[in-house]
């Protein structure tokens, strides 16, 4: 039975997946038309005529230079900056017609700083928080935060508060959060930043499972080896301007410097 | 115009002592567009104002709330049953204490103006001790970072799929009071984070600071400080000794 337009007990909105259907037979699943963006009170500008297409699946990763716009363009992306120029499709539809909400809902974002992103008083509620709003079964939730802080080797950490964790324990936390809401598409800026070899491969292993399942990705890294162990496609981003990108035999989508 | 910034703390203590003088919504609007036209003066936009208010909203919304219905007495105008809901003192009371906050963060942008360095420059200038006029700059420049931390929840909780518009007021209320604890302890931390940094930098290492740029107080200065100081010691005495006409 599909799922009806309107509030569940929790109050948060859930669209019907009739229309979720209907709108996923647009090509791209996430499309960047000619986009521009400068900081307020900044003369240069950060991106500049960036066209790029996300496939529904598939793993893409984003490289390139300090400061180079990679996470602007992943804010982007999500919904979170608003383009100076330029516009973002997600399903086909503007990404303006979408409530912030609603796109957190198809897209799961890690942000580079974990303490941007963890603001529940306990790791397990912090696994849970995304369930739990969009009115899943308790069981349910407590099945998945269980195996997610397995997963990720937080159990020992259930009641702790976020922040008192470590960076390399944040950063687990914060990815396990998001990919406890089961997106059907993951924005990760520096997963691996913090992370030692033993976690940088499971968590490898995990996002190479959630791809296998259909679901795609981007992620921003610096980790060459990370990034060459999982990313199918990779896109180099360099004075606000694609410099290469691998899928793009045309050329279209590059510019040269 | 360009001023030190110790003529633009002199502005802000007026302003702000005569906000808290103040009872009256009427004489606190004027006072309002009055800061809202010193800052226009100071080329700040007033859509920054309505950013830092934003995300404090809700909470202006309580207040006011709170103020107009825990107050008593005046002309009743809402009743349910024998209970007394809302009257008129309420109402101009709750009406006040949102004007006062409004014109504390409108008058408090002004601060952001100015280097932090300068204000603590400054304040030494004026025989303030190093440590407290540290502490001072300190303080102003917690005050966007704990704008920033909520803005950044807000944005966080949104992306995990909660629609916080649509969310019924009582669940908001709850969500929010959830959510505070942790913005406040994260400052917290941050502040903790900060003075040990501080000290492993050698802060207070040596018991006297001395300084490569001396602020210089100019003319315009000195007469912006003497215009406020006496504009508001005259309506403080304005409030206090009103006029009456026989």
């Amino acid at each position: 039975m599909p799922r009806q337009r309107g509030f569940t007990k929790s109050g948060v909105y859930r669209q019907s997946t009739e229309n979720i259907n209907m709108e996923r037979e647009s090509a791209a699943f996430l499309e960047l038309r000619q986009i521009g963006f400068s900081y307020p009170r900044k003369k240069s500008a950060v991106l500049n005529g960036i066209n790029l297409n996300f496939d529904r699946e598939g793993i893409t990763a984003i490289i390139g230079p300090n400061g180079c716009g990679k996470t602007t363009l992943t804010k982007i992306m999500t919904g979170i900056l608003r383009p100076t120029n330029g516009d973002v499709y997600l399903e086909g539809r503007h990404l303006q017609e979408y409530t912030l909400a609603q796109i957190g809902r198809r897209i799961g974002y890690v942000f580079q700083n974990p303490d941007q992103q963890l603001f529940c008083s306990s790791v397990q509620e912090e696994i849970g928080f995304g369930m739990a709003c969009l009115g899943e079964d308790p069981s349910v939730i407590a099945e998945r935060v269980d195996f997610y802080m397995d997963y990720f080797e937080l159990s020992s950490y259930r009641k702790a508060f976020p922040l008192h964790l470590s960076y390399g324990e944040k950063q687990r936390l914060a990815i396990a959060s998001v990919l406890a809401g089961e997106p059907d598409f993951l924005i990760l800026d520096e997963p691996t930043v913090g992370l030692d070899s033993y976690r940088k491969k499971l968590l490898a292993d995990y996002l190479n499972k959630v791809a296998e399942l259909g679901r795609g990705m981007v992620m921003v890294s610096h980790d060459t080896a990370f990034v060459s162990q999982v990313a199918e496609r990779t896109v180099v981003l360099g004075n606000g301007w694609i410099q290469q990108d691998s899928s793009s035999s045309e050329g279209d989508n590059s510019h040269e410097t | 115009m360009k001023l030190d910034p110790r003529t633009k703390l002199i502005m802000v203590f007026c302003i702000t002592t005569l906000a808290i003088i103040y009872n009256t919504p009427g004489r606190l609007f004027l006072l309002l567009v009055g800061t809202c036209g010193m800052l226009i003066l100071f080329h700040i936009d007033l859509k920054t104002v309505g950013g830092y208010l934003k995300p404090y909203f809700f909470l202006l919304l309580i207040l006011f709330l709170a103020q107009c219905i825990f107050t008593p007495g005046g002309e009743v105008l809402l009743r349910v049953g024998s209970v007394n809901i809302l009257g008129t003192r309420g109402l101009i009371l709750g009406t006040g204490v949102v004007l006062r906050l409004l014109i504390v963060v409108a008058v408090a942008i002004l601060l952001t103006t100015s280097n932090s360095r300068d204000f603590i420059s400054g304040l030494v200038q004026w025989k303030v001790p190093y440590e407290i006029a540290f502490m001072v700059s300190i303080t102003i420049r917690f005050l966007p970072i704990f704008r920033d931390e909520f803005v950044n929840v807000v944005t966080a909780v949104q992306l995990r799929g909660v629609e916080l518009k649509q969310v019924p007021w009582a669940k908001k209320l709850d969500l929010f009071k959830r959510l505070l604890f942790p913005v406040i302890y994260g400052t917290i931390l941050k502040a903790q984070q900060l003075s040990i940094a501080m000290e492993a930098r050698g802060f207070r290492a040596y018991a006297r600071r001395t300084y490569l740029r001396q602020l210089k107080l100019s003319f315009a200065d000195y007469a912006v400080m003497l215009f406020f100081l006496t504009a508001t010691l005259t309506l403080i005495g304005m409030q206090v000794y009103p006029l009456r006409f026989y």
